[in-house]
């Protein structure tokens, strides 16, 4: 009788129907998607082109998640909570400088997140002024680029979000010049936390890029590890390169943070030690006596700008943003009232409105040999098929830095500012940090 | 986002009115004799999760078994969200077609991470297994395998839309009965100058402060951990709870005279309080609802939910539960009407409902409408065979 078989069935699988009916109505990537091509790869797994099959055509940046697998075969073993994070920030929040999330998709054990599309990001952008162009960028340019990046910044962390990894390779620019802040992987909310920070992840922020508190082993922080970020990043623009360029200690084996010493000392070079005068807190941070045994410097930081930003108030905005004491160093909101903002050239809003025709960055390049790692796959209820990405297919032959111009004419003209916003863009931040935000990220070419 | 309740998608994608609740029961009400029962499931199954994390968490982490406010405050925002996560699941899916347990569990995991607070999945199977296989809900059969624990998450985050972040009425009471402490407790949470909360305030004017003696603040906690054994979490907007919890706990708490202001250590917060409360009169809890930006009569008609739901709260919660007290506070609604309790409604009355709801509903479903069997699995194909 039924009963029996009912029950029994019951017991062994208890969601058997509730899956088969999700997954019945469910609708697949690919029916959605066109898969245009291969972006880049990362810890967390890897970023495609894609197009939508609505009638708008959109092109947007899916990001694949890795599926898990215990041996070959792919298995449930819990979502990620950087995912979590990610996902769970992203459906909340609205700015024009932040990437904005079209909708995530959870398929075969795999979670495809689907963003507007981005063509440009600050690390190609950097690339590409110092390899191809060989000059600086300008600094109505470089203006813009802050300016909208902190723009971004101020309404993240008004929402109580702390982003934790900005570095070039996730601050993004569409066609049309808008800066949008990406991948919130390692981003959490800060507000009424039942945790403190630390608890999560031991070590937050990119080590070029990782203020002097968390260098120094501080258990809290603040959004002002975000504000040191972005002074790193402005230096970089206005450089070319990064301006603390420190070799990261890697953790030991029972995972024991180590003294970021020589990460410490390129700070110090550049911006002097720091004393008790600068900072009333850091004689109680933990590697205070780890960091007395450096060698001191001098600040340096006003000979570093003058050929580098050539601004009186940009020199000032730097500075600021490179306070030692966090709680002296200025807010995204401050910084973004900042009088080099107000000084002319005035920020744009498309960035690149002063760049001409010949000098934009080329698009984001895309490879096919990986698409059909995605592309490739069969029906959507044959899970395991879709994981079997080729071992040798790790790092992406094809990484968005390169310096071949394709297609420069499809490019939107230099100074088509009227243009704005009829291209969103947003692919998510390259080969940055994945799950446990550990700062191992792939040393950049060149 | 943490500021902007307007703008989040608990606000704009899960507070949903009585019609879609009902509806979200339809399939259900054809396999009960008494649509009543599934008022139960609901109180019962929440009272079933406010348990599971409350034990996962002491197993995992013996301090916490210190149950100041403060650190019930911590737990109690994990759970509040399972129980959200759970109520929004089964707005989309009917009992008899899932496993309550299962989604319990698959909650509990998915908001320790979305909290913050997060759960090893082996940890999280282990105490579930435990848990439910004990009196009152004596489940044998909850898998002991990970992957069948992570799939349902993998489901359930795409059924909750990937809205992870939920918005609770404790956060509310914390912000307009400012206590002390609850600065000390952020601080103690690891930030540094976060929790200040410089947004624009909606309640009262001035200060924005009730002030209200301990216990009749916790009979408010406890008034407001009484909704989520209903489905008000998904009808109402957290702050209207936390502002009918306040009018409650101040209508039943008889004593609730004002206190008076004593002097506060934040000079932040001196500055304001002295310039509007210059000598600080008795508080005028009259005036502090009038002045609340609030429209009334959603109100009342609240105010009559939450004491119903209350009162359903209670019935569920003493025969599941006898002798267990959820919060330590007696909430009064629950003394008032003992005579009213509703008889046969044990625990496992209510399973055996559910699995008869359940196998009735899977033998439907292989028998599709058209007459046409649908072939579940092997067994029910040797069955057909078998004739």
């Amino acid at each position: 009788m039924h009963e029996e078989w009912s029950h029994t069935l019951l017991q062994s699988d208890p969601m058997r129907f509730y899956r088969a009916k999700r997954d019945r109505l469910h609708q697949a990537v690919t029916s959605k998607y066109t898969i245009l091509g291969f972006i880049s790869s990362g810890t967390y797994g890897r970023v495609y082109k894609a197009q939508s099959l609505e009638p708008d055509g959109q092109i947007h940046a899916i990001k694949k998640f890795k599926p898990d697998k215990e041996g070959d075969v792919v298995t449930y073993t819990g979502i990620s909570q950087s995912a979590i994070r990610e996902i769970a920030l992203n459906r909340e929040i609205s700015h024009e400088n932040v990437v904005a999330l079209k909708e995530v998709i959870l398929e075969d054990k795999s979670i495809y997140m689907v963003f507007e599309y981005a063509e440009h990001d600050f690390l190609q952008v950097i690339h590409h002024y110092s390899q191809t162009l060989r000059i600086q960028i300008a600094s109505q340019v470089l203006k813009s680029l802050i300016y909208q990046l902190l723009n971004g910044l101020v309404y993240l962390h008004s929402a109580h979000i702390l982003h934790r990894d900005l570095k070039p390779a996730n601050i993004l620019i569409t066609a049309s010049g808008v800066v949008k802040i990406g991948d919130l992987g390692l981003a959490r909310l800060i507000y009424q936390p039942l945790q403190p920070l630390f608890a999560g992840d031991k070590v937050v922020v990119t080590i070029w890029y990782r203020a002097p508190e968390l260098l120094l082993g501080a258990k809290h922080y603040n959004k002002a590890v975000d504000c040191w970020a972005v002074g790193c990043v402005f230096a970089e623009l206005a450089s070319l390169r990064p301006i603390f360029k420190g070799e990261e200690a890697k953790l030991d084996s029972k995972k024991n943070v180590p003294f970021q010493r020589d990460q410490l000392l390129k700070i110090f070079e550049v911006l002097g030690t720091p004393t008790e005068k600068d900072w009333t807190g850091l004689k109680d941070m933990p590697e205070y006596q780890n960091m007395r045994r450096l060698d001191t410097y001098p600040n340096r930081l006003a000979e570093w700008c003058q050929t580098r930003i050539r601004s009186q108030q940009g020199y000032d905005l730097i500075r600021q943003l490179f306070a030692y004491d966090p709680d002296k160093r200025l807010t995204a909101k401050e910084a973004l009232t900042h009088k080099w903002f107000q000084e002319d050239l005035r920020p744009t809003r498309n960035v690149f409105f002063p760049v001409s025709a010949h000098h934009l960055p080329p698009q984001r390049r895309i490879t096919q040999d990986e698409a059909p790692s995605m592309m490739g796959m069969p029906a959507p209820t044959q899970a395991q098929t879709l994981s079997q990405v080729p071992p040798g297919h790790g790092q992406a032959p094809g990484q968005h830095l390169s310096q071949q111009s394709v297609n420069l004419s499809q490019q939107s003209k230099p100074g088509s500012s009227a243009s704005f916003g009829s291209v969103s863009g947003g692919a998510v931040g390259s080969f940055s940090g994945g799950q446990g935000g550990s700062a191992r990220k792939k040393p950049r070419i060149g | 986002m943490a500021t902007d309740f307007w703008a989040s998608s608990h606000y704009k994608r899960w507070i949903v009115d009585r019609a879609t609740l009902k509806e979200s029961r339809s399939d259900d009400l054809q396999y009960v004799d008494d649509p009543e029962y599934l008022d139960f499931f609901a109180i019962f199954f929440a009272n079933g999760e406010l348990n599971v994390p409350a034990e996962c968490k002491i197993a995992l982490n013996p301090s916490s078994h210190n149950e100041t406010w403060k650190k019930l405050n911590f737990r109690q925002r994990v759970i509040a969200t399972a129980i959200v996560f759970f109520r929004r699941f089964y707005i989309k899916n009917p009992y008899c077609e899932t496993d309550p347990f299962i989604v319990i569990a698959a909650c509990c995991y998915v908001a320790g991470k979305a909290e913050e607070s997060p759960v090893h999945i082996k940890n999280m199977v282990a105490e579930a297994r435990l848990f439910f296989s004990q009196q009152p809900y004596s489940v044998k059969y909850f898998p002991s395998d990970n992957s069948k624990l992570a799939e349902m998450e993998f489901y359930l985050v795409a059924d909750l839309e990937c809205d992870l972040t939920v918005f609770h009425p404790y956060r509310t009471l914390l912000a307009i009965c400012k206590k002390e402490s609850s600065n000390d407790l952020q601080t103690e949470a690891g930030e540094v100058g976060v929790g200040v909360d410089d947004g624009p305030r909606y309640w009262g004017s001035g200060d924005g402060q009730l002030e209200l003696p301990d216990d009749a603040f916790q009979l408010a906690w406890s008034i407001i951990d009484d909704t989520y054994r209903s489905d008000l979490c998904l009808l109402y907007p957290p702050h209207l709870l936390t502002i009918t919890a306040l009018y409650l706990a101040i209508v039943l708490h008889v004593e609730a005279t004002p206190v008076h202001s004593s002097p506060r250590r934040s000079s932040r917060q001196s500055s304001s309080t002295s310039l509007s409360h210059g000598k600080k009169p008795s508080q005028d809890f009259v005036a502090f609802f009038a002045e609340l930006n609030v429209p009334m009569p959603l109100r009342y008609l609240e105010d009559s939910d939450l004491v119903d739901s209350a009162r359903s709260a209670f019935y569920g919660h003493a025969q599941t539960q006898p002798g267990a007290s959820h919060s330590g506070v007696c909430t009064p609604v629950e003394s008032l009407d003992d005579a009213q309790r509703p008889h046969g409604a044990t625990p496992t009355f209510l399973l055996q409902v559910l699995t008869r709801m359940r196998e009735n509903r899977l033998s439907d479903m292989a028998h599709a409408s058209s007459g046409r069997p649908v072939a579940v699995n092997k067994m029910l194909e040797r069955t057909q065979a078998a004739g």
